[in-house]
């Protein structure tokens, strides 16, 4: 059975393109626009891995990696975060959070999945 | 994950279903001590065990080593493929003296 | 789902966000800033960098990023919304609108004009957060592994060693060991792997969401440390890794810390400048250093010893980089206790010193005259120091010869290697030492020389063994002094000049006439004649129109002179004689008439009477019997067209240069004397012998003989004098 990622980000474009780059490596994957929108989907199924963006509307990438940690069945789930170059700070504050890989944005597809590949497996 | 217990001619069968990973630890190995208190011989079949990860591993290990400590036997068979990729990625077949049977790679 | 698509949705929601940014923007111009509005405005320009890079619009991302880095700055209050900037964003939307346009809905580049805009957009933008804090936004290139310069293969057997210690706790950071195992094997091979499972307890001490294991892993890799040590990025903070290079990574590390820039003497930093250690390990290492200090309360331990203690770096290349750092650290006190001044400065002290010198001069023939014992003994020693400043104000300017030696060993390399020969570099007299301004200028006629010599001169490895002689061919650049010279060798051991060939092609060229006989030292001497070429083949190395008469007017303009020793099968020398300095020489005044001439003292031999017999002979010969050997003389009085009657004597000043013995015929003796080279205008370019002028202490103008060339002239006469009597 295929493995399943989260991916959250407000980009429509971005969400698609790593969903792609995903589904080709094999994994299955479930789209949240915001971290908001990401608690929603996660209703109990299993999720090996989420990808989220740290700056989002109605909830960011922080909170939303706390609410995750805070879940019996998805605290030890490792967490994706986007950041870019300029936030090194924000990377830290994930970190903490318990997010701890980051891929720096602007990315390829290419680099999104080497990061995936040193944490879970298809 | 789910663990069926079986008792035969004093051999004491867990059939381990599911996930034997971290989410699980704690559950899987009260179950484990539980059992090698009770039991003289523990077979546990992983045929059904769909993911493995580095926890898991840990306590199979600690299982098997336990057992020889108390002088009892533990016993893994029928290695799914999950478990059977994950002992041989850390080279410890030899560790836990199971026959396995490795699959033709592809 | 397909890639276009996705592209059409990108597309869209870059309208949308844009749309979304203009209408803030036109708000912002009445209603006063609050967070939420502008956080909404830098994440839509955000988003927009980010997917565009995910497509590879690059000049998408390059823009937004100007963008991004401004609304950042706006978001932090360090910048305050204005007409001004609301305006310069606006148009920055639009840019933005067109490049979504052209750029990702056409896949077409922007035309000049449309670039042109974008750039002075970026501009005022950048203009507006002061240029710094702004980061270049180039698309990091997709991870590929870089090769790691070892050379060579590698071999079975030479892999690196990872050990990787994980800390209790990663587990629960959702890291799981297995998967950066398995990411190893994507760019390398896990050769081994040993699971050390020594530290798991007891299955009722055991805690199920903590690691215990850790892992020696035996792995053969293309790949370099940096890359090696990115698989575990992420668990950077929960990992004791230790990275061994494999064996033959050694030699290549010894190489690169001996050829390390020298730039630091830091032991860690050198390391990493090798690429042997990471700054990641450098930091471990260093806070490993504080708690050892903790523990011992004693004195810190050598950072090296840190590095071998934890298992870092190897013993022998932190040996090798013990020695490098000594030499760096040798080099800097060196330089320390060097003071730099220009040259400039120094050309200014050493004309007045020159200066001084004929001041000096002036003085000294001044006490003369007076006849003022106390005067005169002031004097002389006033000049006694002036000579030994003026000594020591040239010896500033004096530099070895060996750092222009060696430049060639990189010349020799390559050049044998483009001829595929087999050709040795042999270097003597480095500690030679010349004027600075002589230096700088011979590196040139060197460097063509010594092509000269690997192209023409050594033969073909087969040849050489065909004659009988060792393969690998001999290039030797000797420097020495001579009689106030310096004399730089370069000498090969080829095949040396063909005389017949010379000769043919000196006639042919119309160099010299047929049937004119020429001693072996002239018929050499021809390749350096203007259109001369001896090589049978051009080849690109020294056939490039530029002969050896341009070596040889080089080194004329040096005042210096070059002739060529040769046997044939043996070899062939070039000998360069070039004066030590170029400032000032000792001279020796002599007069004809009531001109005066100097010659540079160290080519005097002696000084003699013209014996009267001799005198009148001179009129038919010019050469006197000196001691049985004949002595080719120049009357200066002709030479130099001096309308005065001789004198009731004529002396002899008898001088040596290159080996050649010649006089000049001169009225008076008026003895030794200091003087400073003055160059001689444009117009008197063309006088043939005399090399300079100076002033005399009286300020009367002296001319200074030029002697290579007198000697020259006078030994060619007496030449043709012989060969018509003959």
């Amino acid at each position: 059975m295929a493995k399943t990622i989260m991916v959250v980000d407000d980009s429509a474009s971005l969400r698609q393109v790593v969903s792609i780059a995903l589904k080709g490596a094999g994994f299955d994957v479930i789209e949240g626009c915001d971290g908001k929108d990401a608690l929603s989907k996660i209703t109990g199924q299993k999720i090996h891995l989420i990808i989220s963006d740290v700056n989002m509307p109605n909830m960011d990438g922080i909170t939303f990696v706390k609410e995750v940690k805070k879940m019996a069945n998805y605290k030890f789930t490792p967490i994706i975060m986007l950041t870019t170059e300029s936030q090194e700070a924000k990377k830290q504050e994930g970190q903490a959070a318990g997010a701890k890989a980051w891929v720096v944005k602007p990315f390829q597809p290419a680099q999104m999945l080497a990061a995936v590949s040193k944490l879970i497996l298809p | 994950m789910h663990i069926n217990v079986q008792q035969e001619n004093g051999v004491c069968r867990l059939q381990m279903e599911g996930e034997l990973t971290i989410y699980h630890g704690q559950e899987i190995r009260d179950g484990l001590i539980d059992h090698l208190a009770a039991n003289n011989e523990i077979e546990v079949d992983l045929g059904g065990v769909s993911e493995m990860d580095t926890a898991g591993f840990q306590l199979l290990l600690a299982a098997k080593r336990e057992g020889t400590r108390l002088g009892k036997v533990v016993r893994f068979v029928s290695h799914s493929q999950a478990a059977l990729e994950l002992i041989d990625l850390y080279n410890m077949a030899a560790q836990f003296g199971d026959p396995l049977l490795i699959p033709a790679r592809p | 789902m397909s890639m276009d698509q996705a592209l059409q949705t990108y597309i869209e929601e870059s309208r949308g966000l844009l749309e979304e940014m203009e209408s803030i923007l036109l708000r912002l111009e009445t209603e006063p800033q609050d967070e939420d509005t502008v956080n909404a405005m830098f994440r839509a320009a955000h988003t927009i960098k980010g997917s565009a890079g995910l497509f590879g619009l690059d000049a998408i991302v390059s823009f937004t990023h100007v963008v991004e880095n401004v609304l950042d700055k706006v978001r932090d209050g360090e910048l305050l919304v204005n007409d001004a900037l609301v305006e310069l964003l606006l148009k920055c939307c639009d840019h933005i609108g067109l490049l979504v346009t052209i750029v990702a809905e056409a896949g077409e580049a922007l035309d000049t004009e449309q670039a042109a805009t974008g750039e002075a957009l970026a501009a005022a933008l950048k203009s507006m957060i002061g240029g710094a804090g702004v980061l270049d936004a180039t698309m990091p290139a997709v991870h590929e592994a870089r090769l790691d310069a070892s050379g060579g293969g590698q071999l079975e057997g030479d892999n690196w060693h990872l050990s990787l210690i994980f800390g209790r706790d990663v587990l629960k950071t959702g890291m799981d060991p297995t998967s950066f195992i398995r990411y190893l094997s994507t760019i390398g091979d896990i050769v081994s792997l040993v699971t050390d499972d020594s530290a798991l307890p007891g299955l009722s001490e055991l805690d199920p969401e903590s690691c215990y294991l850790t892992f020696e892993i035996e792995f053969k890799s293309e790949a370099d440390k940096q890359t090696i040590e990115a698989v575990f990025e992420f668990v950077q903070y929960d990992i004791k890794l230790r990275i061994l290079p494999p064996p033959s990574h050694l030699a290549a590390f010894i190489d690169r810390i001996e050829h390390a820039s020298g730039n630091t003497d830091m032991l860690g930093q050198l390391l990493i400048e090798a690429g042997i250690l990471t700054s990641h390990e450098l930091d471990g290492a260093l806070s490993a250093q504080e708690e050892m200090m903790g523990q011992d309360s004693g004195a810190k331990l050598p950072i090296g010893e840190v590095l071998v203690k934890e298992g870092v770096v190897h013993k022998e290349i932190v040996d090798v980089a013990l020695e490098k750092q000594r030499q760096i650290r040798d080099t800097k006190a060196q330089e320390a206790k060097f003071v730099r001044v220009s040259a400039e400065k120094l050309d200014e002290l050493i004309n007045l010193v020159g200066e001084l010198v004929i001041a000096g001069a002036g003085a000294s023939l001044q006490a003369q005259r007076s006849g003022d014992v106390a005067l005169h003994e002031s004097t002389s020693v006033v000049s006694g120091l002036v000579e030994e400043i003026r000594d020591g104000a040239l010896k500033l300017r004096m530099v070895e010869i060996g750092e222009t030696f060696n430049r060639f060993q990189r010349v020799v390399r390559d050049v044998s290697r483009e001829l595929g020969k087999e050709i040795g570099l042999e270097i003597s007299g480095a500690e030679t030492e010349l004027d600075k301004t002589v230096v700088e200028k011979i590196g040139d006629p060197l460097m063509h020389l010594v092509r000269n010599a690997m192209d023409h001169g050594i033969e073909s490895a087969e040849a050489r063994v065909a004659a009988g002689k060792a393969a690998k061919g001999t290039l030797r650049l000797n420097a020495y002094h001579d009689s106030g010279s310096i004399v730089i060798e370069v000498a090969d051991d080829g095949g040396g000049l063909k005389k017949e060939r010379i000769l043919k092609k000196a006639v042919e060229r119309g160099i010299i006439s047929p049937g004119q006989s020429l001693s072996d030292s002239e018929i050499y001497n021809l390749i350096f004649e203007a259109g001369f070429s001896t090589a049978d083949q051009v080849t690109n190395l020294s056939g490039r129109g530029v002969g050896m008469d341009v070596v040889k007017r080089n080194i004329q303009a040096l005042r210096g002179t070059v002739d060529i020793e040769s046997a044939e099968g043996r070899g062939t020398t070039v000998r360069i004689r070039l004066p030590l300095t170029l400032a000032i020489i000792d001279g020796f005044l002599v007069g004809v008439g009531k001109s005066a001439f100097v010659v540079p003292l160290d080519m005097v031999l002696e000084c003699i009477e013209l014996p009267e017999t001799d005198r009148r002979a001179a009129d038919t010969r010019n050469y006197v019997n000196l001691r049985g050997e004949v002595l080719p003389f120049v009357r200066l009085r002709d030479q130099f067209e001096v309308n005065a009657a001789a004198g009731k004597r004529e002396n002899i000043v008898v001088v040596q240069y290159g080996g050649q013995k010649a006089g000049f015929v001169v009225d008076e003796l008026m003895g030794e004397f200091q003087t400073v080279i003055k160059p001689l205008g444009n117009v008197f370019r063309h006088l043939r012998g005399i090399s300079g002028s100076t002033i005399l202490g009286t300020g009367e103008v002296a001319l200074i003989l030029d002697v290579p060339a007198l000697v020259k002239l006078a030994v060619a006469r007496e030449g043709q004098m012989t060969e018509k009597a003959a």
